[in-house]
């Protein structure tokens, strides 16, 4: 019985070949772009589960709360570690590190080349799954100047990978440093990055500030024993440091690693979304593109019912019950889900480098992995049953006494269904295509905001050896050069976020408020370089570090933003004076207003900003303006040679404040560029079952369209016909998706504070687009019909 | 072997019902050739598709080889049909995907016959229909005499009690239509009962006994010598 099912099943296959390609390509579409989607997620899933302590190990997070909201972030007190583990019983150890990731030069004989990395205490390599090749964890750290770093790193340092332990390496051109453990790279999926580690201590004894509970600048990891439960800890740790420094507003609590890379985002001090919203999202839409490619197999099957009436017919004559016609049938869609399975691994194998490119990720299509192939086969026949159910049963309930009489079966039920199921398609397809456009408008308006800078031909430098020092005579032979406009020293990259305190107050100011003022320290020339105007007052000059000493309290000339300045009260804010609640000897007196301007978060509103004068050892980076009119990469060769002129020793290491501007939309590029690839297949997949059903349908009406054309219709008022209907489908569709999109889009646009409104245009355009490439699509069926000699038509009925 | 009792069926779209039997009475015994007669629409095919249990009647009896099947469900009618009844039609009904041999062969899976033996039956009734060099051949690549032999040979590869025949020579040429009705004649002598609807007095009078319809009840009976 199965061998005839197969046998019929095949040479219907071949038989109807168009029908054929049409179902299994579109299915294989639709399964590989399923597939695309659930290695990302896999991938995303992986996050971390490498780490045989993931259950216990956590990150010391800390909620601040403010007039506005609360904000949360990882800056740690440095002496929080040690009170933590003494006072808290559950916790195993903890380990703190340097925040984010330090750039440091390394030079091996006369090759010199920057790497990024973090101090940490030695109790990273036991908390963390870290696996050493040569040297070991317990000796790691033994010497104060010791490195452990990664076999990548040890090939860019050294060439190889083996017998690195106990070489030397200068850093920074200051100290040398001797790898005392070489380890295995770094999983990609691992939150926990870097190319060395070198010991807490170094950092620690060079930054006298970490020794206070006044300071936040440190990461802080947790080990909890074993059924330890974090909720009783973090209980503990809510006022914590408030028992050490009772001024604090820092309350920390713990964020276990299995959702570091997945749920990490903060709002007003609770855990909420994360990219596990993403994630989430598009696993809805690998299982919607799938469906989109069923629906075409059930579309096309029962369209093209009334060739397989007559089978149908003549076998329940013989005897086929009706649960053998629907196995029969479900077979059928089996066969072809298993065909489009096989084509759609191909097709994988032949774009997944392309995707890999898309998404920035290295994954593999794995089919070693039981996971995999399980994945597979189950989408297959997933698609195969929903694909083969409804026909199945359509097919089945056929009366053998009016198909085999040639009675037109009533399609009306049929009919509705199979329309209901192109809505569906393109309704899908309209909201993605909305969808995409949203995405798009956003990315584009968040980036053509007015940032209240200039990045354009600006350049950042890092400064190294004495740059800083020489920052005058560095800056004329710039100018002199012709390509440069103007340089400027900061503390801070101007994009990024930094330095804050919640510590000043002033004048009028609410008691009992707390506002979180960033402070910048720049040189005078930094608001020409980067383009920022002086609203009020004047911009900084040298002598404004320390103007006065006035009763043993020094007072400082500071520039701030005109957020800061609306803080401080409506009337003028210059020569108002700011304290430092920590330090009563510190005073800061306005002189100047600059405007605001964005950093940190791009989408958010700027927060008040204060400016001093930099000094040199602080100074980390240089900015460049690069004239406009000239040939930049000319411009950049000239300012690489002044560096390296007052700096020997390091390589020129600079970025376009663009290009990190783009930097840090990477993940809502990322998403846009998904969404137009998923809209885009989608669309492909709908328009294949569209076709295919546009041309069952002229097929089924060829008798109508033989005797319109005798009674005198005209080629155009037939393609009309036969296209109006289709029409009207995408016209419903329209009705569908767009309050769905609107809905949908309006909430994915609540996360951003600077986001764009939806236009009605956006609407008009998702749903034209729907109809032209629909009409595209069936125009060529409807046309072919109405082309159609009536004469071969009528003679055939 | 049959016997049908004030059989009645009507068919019903939203405005008009109409009357296909008409409180139809008859009996056909075992070894019988009966041919029924009428014009288009007097309920010869609705007729025969209630005998073939295709169909069920609204009302009266119908008793086949003394089980009364009028109110059978459909699963039992398919089981009864396909052990005990062979089908013959005007457009041969032959699945186009499956070749000569396997378009026989369908009756005796659905049966459950095993496949060695299904090979011998098929085979054996392939050489009596003298069609066993077309085993390999698809439908399409068939005259129509051929095709309407290769249908015989489905309806009795399974050796029915009845063979019921729906204008077996409608889209035959004259030699064609004879040969088939030689064949039936044959299987009739050989014991099979056949109950044959036409619109050919030539092809009825292979039979013994010709049934005339007119507006669903029966108006003559001839009996054929």
């Amino acid at each position: 019985m199965l061998k005839n099912y197969f046998k019929t099943a095949f040479r219907s296959l071949y038989k109807n070949k168009g029908y054929s390609f049409l179902n299994i390509f579109g299915l294989a579409i639709g399964i590989a772009c399923a597939s695309f989607i659930f290695l990302w997620v896999e991938n995303e899933l992986s996050y971390d589960q490498f780490n045989t302590k993931k259950d216990q190990v956590y990150l010391t997070m800390v909620n601040q709360p403010y007039d506005k909201s609360i904000f949360t972030h990882t800056s740690t007190q440095a002496p929080l570690a040690a009170a933590m583990q003494s006072e808290i019983p559950g916790i195993a150890q903890t380990c703190r590190t340097s925040e984010g990731e330090t750039s440091m030069l390394f030079s091996v004989g006369d090759r010199s080349m920057y790497a990024s990395g973090k101090y940490a205490e030695p109790s990273l390599f036991s908390m963390f799954t870290l696996s050493f090749m040569e040297g070991n964890a317990q000796i790691a750290f033994s010497q104060l100047h010791s490195l452990v770093i990664t076999q990548s790193t040890a090939l860019k340092f050294f060439g190889t990978d083996r017998n690195v332990v106990g070489k030397t390496i200068r850093v920074d051109n200051k100290q040398d440093y001797v790898v005392s453990g070489l380890i295995k790279d770094i999983p990609r999926n691992s939150s926990m990055q870097f190319e060395w580690v070198a010991p807490f201590q170094i950092t620690y004894n060079q930054n006298p500030w970490m020794k206070s509970w006044d300071n936040s600048g440190i990461t802080t990891y947790v080990e909890l024993k074993p059924g330890v439960d974090p909720e009783a800890v973090n209980k503990q740790l809510k006022n914590f440091v408030q028992r050490r420094a009772p001024q604090s507003i820092s309350h920390p609590f713990l964020f276990n690693m299995k959702s570091w890379h997945l749920h990490w985002g903060f709002e007003n001090g609770k855990q909420v979304g994360g990219q596990i919203e993403y994630v989430n999202l598009f696993a809805i839409i690998a299982w919607i593109i799938l469906l989109i490619a069923c629906i075409n197999f059930m579309n096309l099957a029962t369209a093209r019912s009334e060739k397989r009436a007559r089978e149908v017919g003549v076998r329940k004559v013989l005897g086929a019950g009706k649960k053998m016609l629907i196995a029969q049938f479900i077979g059928e869609a089996l066969i072809l889900a298993f065909a489009a399975s096989f084509l759609a691994v191909l097709i994988i194998t032949l774009t997944l480098p392309f995707f890999n490119i898309l998404v920035q990720q290295q994954l593999t299509l794995g089919l070693d992995k039981p996971l995999h192939i399980g994945a597979l086969l189950a989408m297959t026949l997933i698609c195969g049953l929903v694909a083969g159910s409804y026909p199945s049963f359509y097919l089945s309930s056929f009366n053998p006494v009016f198909v085999l009489k040639g009675v037109k079966l009533k399609d009306s039920g049929a009919a509705f269904i199979r329309k209901a199921l192109v809505v569906i398609q393109f309704s899908v397809s309209i909201i993605l295509i909305v969808g995409t456009i949203v995405i798009y408008q956003q990315i584009q308006h968040v980036k053509s905001r007015n940032l209240g800078l200039n990045k354009d031909n600006l350049l950042e430098v890092a400064v190294h050896g004495s740059l800083a020092k020489n920052f005058i005579p560095v800056k004329q032979d710039m100018i002199n050069t012709g390509y440069v406009v103007n340089a400027a020293l900061s503390d801070h990259t101007t994009l990024g976020d930094g330095n804050n305190t919640d510590k000043l107050s002033w004048e009028g100011k609410a008691a009992g408020s707390k506002v979180l003022v960033s402070g910048r320290s720049v040189t005078p020339e930094f608001f020409a370089t980067s383009g920022m105007h002086i609203i009020e007052g004047r911009g900084l000059q040298v002598p404004d570090s320390l103007v006065a000493t006035e009763n043993s309290s020094k007072i400082t000339n500071i520039v701030i933003t005109r957020s800061m300045a609306k803080l401080m009260g409506k009337q003028s804010p210059i020569n108002k004076l700011l304290y430092n609640e920590g330090d009563p000897t510190m005073k800061l007196r306005v002189v100047g207003v600059v405007n605001d301007y964005v950093y940190g978060n791009m989408y958010g509103t700027p927060d008040p900003v204060i400016f001093n004068i930099v000094q040199p050892k602080d100074a980390y980076v240089m900015y460049v303006k690069l004239n406009g009119q000239k040939d930049i990469t000319k411009g950049v060769a000239e300012i690489k040679n002044i560096v390296s002129r007052y700096n020997p020793g390091y390589p020129f290491d600079y970025h376009f404040v663009d290009d990190q501007f783009n930097q840090r939309f990477l993940t809502e590029t990322l998403i846009s560029e998904l969404s137009r690839v998923f809209a885009l297949l989608a669309i492909i997949i709908s328009c294949l079952g569209l076709f295919g059903l546009a041309a069952y349908t002229a097929e089924r009406r060829i008798k109508e369209i033989g005797i319109r054309k005798v009674l005198g219709a005209t080629v155009t008022g037939i393609t009309t016909l036969l296209s109006l209907d289709f029409l009207q489908l995408i016209g419903v569709s329209c009705l569908v998706a767009f309050p769905l999109a609107y809905l949908g889009m309006s909430q994915w646009l609540n996360n951003y504070e600077y986001r764009v409104g939806i236009n009605w245009w956006v609407f008009a355009l998702s749903g034209g687009a729907a109809v032209i490439i629909a009409m595209l699509t069936i125009s060529f069926q409807s046309i072919k019909a109405a082309l159609a000699n009536p004469v071969n038509s009528l003679k055939n009925e | 072997m049959i016997k049908i009792t004030d059989l009645e069926k009507f068919y019903r779209t939203e405005e008009v019902e109409t009357i296909a039997l008409n409180k139809l009475s008859m009996e056909v015994r075992k070894g019988e050739f009966v041919a029924i007669m009428g014009p288009s629409g007097c309920g010869k095919s609705t007729l025969l598709n209630i005998l073939g249990m295709l169909d069920d009647p609204d009302a009266g009896s119908y008793i086949f080889n003394d089980t009364e099947v009028a109110h059978f469900n459909e699963r039992k009618r398919a089981d009864l049909r396909k052990h005990n009844i062979g089908f013959v039609f005007q457009s041969f009904n032959l699945i186009d995907e499956l070749t000569v041999f396997e378009n026989v062969e369908l009756p005796l899976i659905y049966t459950g016959v095993a496949a060695s033996e299904r090979v011998k039956r098929v085979e054996a009734v392939l050489d009596k229909m003298q069609i066993m060099h077309r085993r390999n051949h698809y439908p399409q690549q068939l005259s129509g005499g051929q095709q309407q032999r290769v249908a015989i040979a489905r309806a009795v590869v399974n050796n029915p009690k009845l063979i019921l025949a729906d204008e077996p020579t409608g889209n035959l040429d004259s030699s064609n239509g004879n040969e088939v009705m030689e064949l039936l004649t044959d299987l009739n002598e050989q014991g099979t009962t056949i109950i044959m609807v036409t619109h050919s007095e030539h092809d009825a009078r292979y039979s013994h006994r010709i049934i005339r319809l007119l507006d669903g009840h029966t108006v003559m009976e001839n009996i054929m010598i």
